[in-house]
């Protein structure tokens, strides 16, 4: 168990499972986060039958396979939002770039383009990603477009669910003001609040759209950094009767009473303690545990280009916890909270879950502490990537080029 | 004289060339070149004599003392061991504490890309001509940018804020204490050598053959500097024949002085350092070449994402490779990534391995970054303890700069910057607790007074 990344023959790393066990699997002996009511449960067992979990700490244990997790921390696989992964492979190669449009509106989907096969989805998964909540980035229009849920298994029906929240930019703008954007989103909700529903003319997918966010089936997910913004958009959210996440959010640490009465989840980075912009003048390294402390739910995500860091989430939870966070609520900052926030069937451990599930070899926001197992849908996937082949071919000798270390 | 091709820097030195000749009468006052014309006015903050007792020290050149003690005096440091006899005006017990060298991170853009980034603030990047070696970054840093106090907070005592990579020559970099100062010169690092920003690759190619100019490819890269050297060379000549034939008593003029190639010829002359953002094998190997055709060194790469295919050429020719842990695919030439590539270059002999952040949020936390890589690198076969590992941040980031005679490891001598940490610097959870620079607190965690504002924070709500 120790040397499992030097046991794992690196010919097998790319292999991935593409069954789905019909088998059952027990993990035994575990400390189990369970990022759901129990809490932490201690020497516990987790049973997966075809990829979900069915039991947690049953009174007898049987199972085709089990597993001793020897006092191992087991965590519901994290959760990345609002990236781009998947719809990037370099962010400098246009031709590699599917996650905004020019034309980009209320109805633009970019999980139409998700690449499953992508490198940096192996590599997310060396952070115990398995799941993430991809986002457009948009264009023009105020609407960026649909944010959708996917899985990492590598596998091409990886998109798990389209359409999970209807994405919005709001806040500080290049050219004209943010008043015109607002306006923009009353309008767009006003004006669907009164329409006809008879009326062919009201029909289509924007309409849609809209009908799930009135009906709460979805949030209207937006990016906005100062407080005097969140503010205004908490009037639109107590009027249409709608969801909202604030995503950014730097300043959210001035309202945190509003947010909490609201129960606005809140997407920030943990690492965010500079004024990047007049938006963002307080962010601040202990923003996580104020806003945790005053009943914010609070998720957390990577700053700047999420999708090829994502797999450092983990530490950002840890520098969370060392400013203030407690452990569970950082730890469900990066699984239920965004479930929640989302309305996803992930990121607990629980039975009736899909079986995602991250073995760690001790607290996993440490940088000391490894991966040992990941499931995925209860398929034991891999995490390797080929940051490790090129790793391994420059440091295996060879009289012939390295071209021929493989 | 040689033919030059036509450029304006040719015609800069063909006029100089020109303005050497002798002529009768008596000498004039002779010209020399002001080295230093923005001297550093850095004072240290008030001070006592301080001992840390009891601390789990990280001596930045390898070793490691359970139970140690440091003891600051006058700035330096004056002893590092167990036990200590010695008085103090402050003792710090440190029991369960660690203490390193002061943190140094030879990358930053802080001050001339500061918080916020508003357009009025983009000082970095000086794009307008490929060859853009006479400008100064200390001429764009602003001393109030808030980024420095957060990185303080982190460890950082001294760092290197490089002009950005947009030309083949960005200009000039400057070393900084990470006091704060209401003025570039007094944070100014003194006697550290300037460095001369170069780059590789795609930034310059991008940004020049975008305006249909040179270069537009990557061999474009390599005439632009081949001809910057060229020309660099003639001019350093110039000034040489001048001085000879002044001190032989003839009365000739000096060159006419040119900007750009004061730098290119002090890097020549072996007084500026290189500091080449280079990210692939090929151009680092070929850069190294570029240096012996025209003699001279070529320095530290920066961002060396593939520094780890050429490790053996790095460390056989002396050159620092300053990395990122785990940034990647932000660009065609940072997609070969592996984590473990500072731990590769740094097993090599002779090597000088160092982990640098051009960020103003990763500043504030190298040693975290330090600690990804050697639990990464740990985890598939290398044998990397703390002791070692904290070379990447303190000794080899001092070499890089020219500056390891004064900082970088806790020894007898050097200036007294260090860093208390509030546990092992390798956690998640680790946080600088206090910081010393030259000897002088400049922060502490649990105490406001040491906690310094910057102008433009103060009063916002």
């Amino acid at each position: 168990m120790m040397n499992l990344f030097k046991l794992t023959a690196i010919s097998a790393a790319f292999v991935m499972s593409t069954q789905t066990y019909a088998e059952s699997l027990a993990i035994t002996n575990a400390t189990v986060y369970t990022a759901a009511q129990q809490g932490v449960l201690k020497d516990a067992t987790v049973v997966i039958e075809s990829g979900n979990i069915v039991a947690v700490n049953p009174s007898e244990v049987s199972a085709d396979t089990i597993i001793d997790a020897e006092d191992k921390i087991l965590t519901p696989g994290f959760i990345g939002s609002l990236n781009g992964l998947g719809l990037v492979e370099v962010s400098a190669v246009a031709d590699s770039r599917d996650g905004g449009d020019k034309k980009a509106t209320m109805t633009f989907d970019p999980s139409l383009a998700f690449n499953p096969r992508s490198s940096l989805i192996p590599y997310a998964r060396k952070g115990g990603i398995t799941s993430n909540v991809i986002a457009p980035y948009g264009g023009d229009d105020i609407f960026a477009g649909l944010a959708s849920l996917v899985s990492l298994s590598g596998e091409f029906d990886s998109v798990t669910r389209q359409g999970v929240a209807l994405h919005v930019k709001l806040g500080a703008k290049h050219e004209g003001s943010r008043a015109l954007s607002l306006q923009t989103l009353i309008d767009t909700l006003e004006k669907h609040s009164e329409r006809d529903e008879d009326d062919d003319k009201s029909k289509g997918k924007e309409a849609e759209i809209l009908d799930a966010v009135f009906a709460k089936e979805i949030p209207l997910v937006i990016d906005v950094s100062r407080a005097s913004d969140m503010l205004e958009l908490l009037k639109v959210k107590a009027r249409f009767d709608v969801d909202m996440v604030f995503a950014g959010a730097q300043d959210a640490v001035l309202i945190t009473e509003q947010l909490a009465d609201s129960d606005t989840p809140v997407v920030i980075s943990a690492m965010d303690n500079l004024p990047g912009s007049f938006d963002s003048m307080h962010a601040h390294l202990e923003n996580a545990a104020k806003l945790e402390q005053a009943g914010v739910t609070v998720i957390l995500t990577i700053a700047g280009d999420s999708a090829h860091n994502l797999y450092q989430l983990r530490f950002d939870a840890g520098n969370a916890v060392s400013y203030g966070m407690t452990a569970q609520g950082a730890l469900a900052a990066i699984t239920s909270n965004v479930a929640s926030a989302f309305n996803l069937d992930v990121g607990q451990i629980a039975p009736g879950k899909p079986a995602d599930l991250v073995l760690w070899s001790a607290d996993p926001f440490e940088f000391s502490t490894r991966i040992e197992k990941v499931w995925i849908n209860g398929t034991e996937v891999s995490t390797q990537s080929r940051h490790d082949k090129l790793r391994e071919r420059y440091t295996t000798d060879s009289e012939m080029p390295r071209a021929y270390t493989k | 004289m040689r033919k030059y091709t036509a450029s304006l820097s040719a015609v800069a030195v063909a006029l100089a060339v020109a303005g050497c000749q002798q002529s009768d009468g008596p000498q004039g006052e002779k010209i020399s070149i002001e080295k230093n014309p923005y001297p550093s006015t850095y004072q240290p903050m008030p001070r006592q004599s301080t001992l840390i007792t009891n601390a789990t020290v990280l001596t930045g050149d390898g070793q490691r003392i359970d139970a140690g003690d440091v003891y600051m005096v006058d700035g330096q440091i004056k002893q590092v061991g167990k036990d200590l006899d010695v008085q103090a005006d402050v003792t710090i017990n440190a029991q369960g504490k660690w203490v390193t060298p002061g943190i140094i991170d030879v990358h930053s853009h802080l001050g001339a890309y500061p918080s916020p980034a508003v357009e009025s603030h983009q000082d970095g990047n000086e794009m307008t001509s490929p060859n853009t070696a006479a400008v100064w970054v200390e001429h764009s840093v602003w001393p109030q940018d808030p980024g420095f106090n957060r990185a303080r907070e982190g460890g950082i005592t001294t760092l290197q804020i490089l002009p950005g990579s947009a030309n083949l020559f960005g200009g000039r970099s400057v070393t900084l204490k990470n006091v704060p100062a209401h003025t570039m010169q007094g944070m100014k690092f003194p006697e550290a050598p300037y460095g001369l920003k170069m780059a590789c690759g795609e930034n310059p190619k991008r940004v020049y053959g975008s305006k249909g100019v040179l270069p537009s490819t990557r061999m474009g890269n390599m005439a632009g500097y081949r001809k910057a050297w060229i020309d660099a060379t003639e001019y350093k000549r110039a000034w040489e024949k001048y001085e000879a034939d002044y001190d032989a008593g003839k009365n000739v003029e000096a060159p006419e002085r040119d900007i750009t190639l004061d730098t290119l010829s002090a890097v020549l002359d072996g007084d500026i350092l290189i500091h080449n953002h280079c990210y692939k094998a090929e151009e680092m190997a070929m850069m190294i070449d570029l240096g012996k055709e025209f003699g001279y060194h070529s320095g530290t790469f920066h961002h060396g994402i593939e520094a780890y295919k050429i490790a053996d050429l790095l460390a056989e020719n002396g050159n620092c490779a300053a990395l990122w842990p785990d940034w990647w695919g932000f660009k065609m030439e940072a997609y070969d990534m592996v984590q473990e590539n500072v731990a590769i270059v740094d097993a090599v002999k002779n090597s000088c391995a160092i982990v640098h952040s051009d960020s103003d949020t990763t500043i504030q936390r190298l040693n975290q970054e330090a600690a990804k890589v050697m639990y990464r690198a740990n985890d598939n076969g290398f044998d990397i303890d703390e002791a070692h590992a904290i070379k990447w941040i303190t000794s080899n980031a001092a070499k890089s700069l020219g500056v390891a005679d004064k900082t970088g490891t806790l020894s007898a001598g050097k200036q007294a910057d260090v860093v208390l940490w509030n546990q092992n610097p390798f956690s998640v959870y680790a946080k600088a607790e206090q910081v010393f620079i030259d000897g002088a607190k400049v922060y502490d965690r649990n105490d406001e007074k040491y906690q310094a504002q910057s102008d433009f924070m103060l009063g916002q709500r």
